[in-house]
């Protein structure tokens, strides 16, 4: 019976082990000698940046170091960077450690390999979606919005802590409760728990606040962005957004009467937000299903443009609604020219919907021009990439390639440029006036053949 | 890699702000030989009629006007 369970666990053991390449090992060496974190809940999303200093006792040079999430918030994860003092990213890659196979690490590459005792400073920030839990779930239009957040008193982190301050920055000072583990102070919106010391590795200590939110609990749970390149000079942007309230579900009824006469700006209810598009769009589009929604105000900006958007009715909790964005951009702004026949686009994978977004599930397709050959991706990101599709487009017969990518769960910090590299030849602009030309003179050929054929039924008198 | 704003800019071959002025002209050339084609079709007789007039004219007609509907269809907004 021993053995049998015995040779399992060597069995699993072996098995878990070719699975993961070559799992990493803990330096215990290696210590977080100060812990500053604050965490961020004054919007939907969960921002925690954390500075730490860390310091090597040991006596051989460390050159990773490994950052560990707390079970059950992978899921939730949907950024990662670290920078150190001189605000550079360095390189962070998901990872396994041997006897912690069930947890997620991330592994971090130091510029340098820090020496025996000393120190160096990370900045850590992550960004967590659909961490911050309604409660209640249902609430009134009257009611304001309540929410709880779970969390840990130290720092997760697989090294020792010698000492960590935490402080929480609310959304506003109401609020119903904390866990007060000593010392805490409160002082308006923001929590600061700390300073506590010599905490060890992995421990976990709920931290839970449940405090009003009343900014807009806005996801969009899918974004449909298609970006159209013409040679002509034109980058063609369509976006088609669905989204929905996800804070508290509004229970009873909706009374539009007591809604208009609510005129506190603090409500949880979505009225408008705020999309910024690049400075150069013009010829903007703001519809759904129906038609033209004509509650959008564009203002011109020095560096971009802002359009204001406001829904076709005010969103409450659980109310989804979809609506297409789309706008033009002359081509000098993303489209480079390297080499004879060789362009780079440069452009953004995701753009900006609303301050402190939350995109689920995001398709950006890229319509390239005809004739385009060695097509070739560089992402800021790890994104899905898609089977490549085909289109047809206005006086098109060859068709176009449509790049398709996928990725889910984004925020704000995935706004980044994509870059596209592909051949075209010049002359393939000439394609389509030639075919209108081609197809004109077909039209003329006929007439031509027409007048031509005789129909009538007796012979012409007059003969030559 | 090389730096991407170190890079020329592309710009279309053709300004965008002469579309309109385009379409006007190479249009209106290739409505005229359009007409002129159709007109000469009806008024000529089996006999007066010349095979290489007929192609010629067509020819520039159908040349003007592709290019003059390439350039309405630009300026309208419908970039191909």
């Amino acid at each position: 019976m021993t053995i049998t369970k015995m040779l399992n666990i060597l069995l699993f053991l072996s098995l878990s082990a070719l699975v993961s390449s070559s799992p990493l090992k803990i330096d215990q060496k290696l210590v977080n000698k100060n812990v500053e974190r604050s965490i961020d809940l004054t919007s939907h999303l969960v921002k925690l940046s954390t500075t730490l200093t860390l310091e090597n006792t040991g006596t051989s040079p460390v050159s990773n170091y490994l950052i560990s999430l707390e079970p059950g918030t992978i899921g939730n994860l949907s950024f990662i960077s670290v920078k150190d003092a001189l605000k550079e990213d360095l390189k962070v890659k998901p990872t396994k450690v041997s006897g912690h196979e069930d947890e997620v690490f991330y592994d971090v590459q130091l510029k340098q390999p820090l020496g025996a005792s000393r120190t160096v400073l990370l900045n850590l920030e992550y960004v967590l979606t659909r961490a911050l839990v309604p409660y209640p779930t249902e609430i009134t239009q009257k009611d304001k919005q309540l929410v709880r957040y779970f969390g840990n008193h130290y720092f997760y982190t697989p090294y020792t802590t010698i000492k960590q301050t935490t402080t929480v920055t609310l959304a506003s000072r109401n609020i119903e409760s904390y866990t007060k583990l000593k010392p805490v102070s409160q002082s308006d919106s923001s929590i600061s728990y700390g300073p506590y010391t010599n905490i060890a590795p992995f421990t976990i200590d709920v931290l839970n606040v449940h405090y009003e939110n009343n900014s807009p609990f806005l996801t969009v749970t899918r974004l449909h962005r298609l970006i159209e390149i013409s040679h002509w000079g034109n980058i063609a942007v369509e976006e088609n957004i669905e989204i929905v309230h996800s804070g508290a579900k509004l229970k009873g009824p909706f009374s539009r009467y007591d809604f208009q006469r609510d005129t506190s700006s603090n409500h949880h209810s979505i009225k408008a937000y705020k999309t910024i598009l690049p400075a150069a769009a013009y010829n903007i589009y703001y519809r759904d299903s129906n038609g033209n929604i004509s509650t959008s105000t564009v203002r011109p900006r020095k560096d971009w443009i802002e359009l204001e958007l406001r829904p076709r009715f005010p969103l409450f909790g659980g109310w989804r609604s979809s609506y297409t964005i789309g706008y033009n951009v002359p081509s000098y702004q993303f489209l480079y020219r390297k080499g004879a026949n060789t362009y780079v686009l440069a452009m953004r994978l995701l753009d900006h919907v609303y301050d402190d977004m939350h995109v689920e599930e995001l398709e950006t397709n890229i319509v390239l021009p005809v004739g385009v050959k060695n097509v070739k991706l560089n992402t800021p990101y790890k994104v899905e990439h898609l089977e490549n599709g085909e289109t047809h487009k206005y006086l098109d017969n060859l068709g176009r390639i449509v790049l398709k990518l996928r990725k889910s769960n984004l925020v704000e910090h995935h706004i980044q440029d994509l870059e596209l590299t592909y051949d075209w030849d010049t002359i393939t602009l000439l394609h389509e006036p030639l075919l209108l030309a081609v197809a004109l003179f077909i039209l003329f050929i006929i007439v031509i053949i027409y007048v031509r054929l005789d129909f009538s039924i007796n012979k012409s008198e007059k003969k030559e | 890699m090389v730096e991407i704003t170190t890079l020329p800019r592309y710009v279309s071959p053709v300004n965008p702000a002469v579309f309109p002025h385009l379409t006007v002209v190479l249009l209106g050339i290739g409505i005229f030989f359009t007409a002129w084609f159709f007109v000469y079709e009806v008024t000529s007789t089996k006999h007066s009629r010349s095979l290489r007039k007929e192609l010629a004219v067509s020819l520039v007609a159908s040349i003007f006007s592709g290019f003059g509907i390439l350039f309405l269809l630009l300026s309208v907004g419908i970039f191909v």
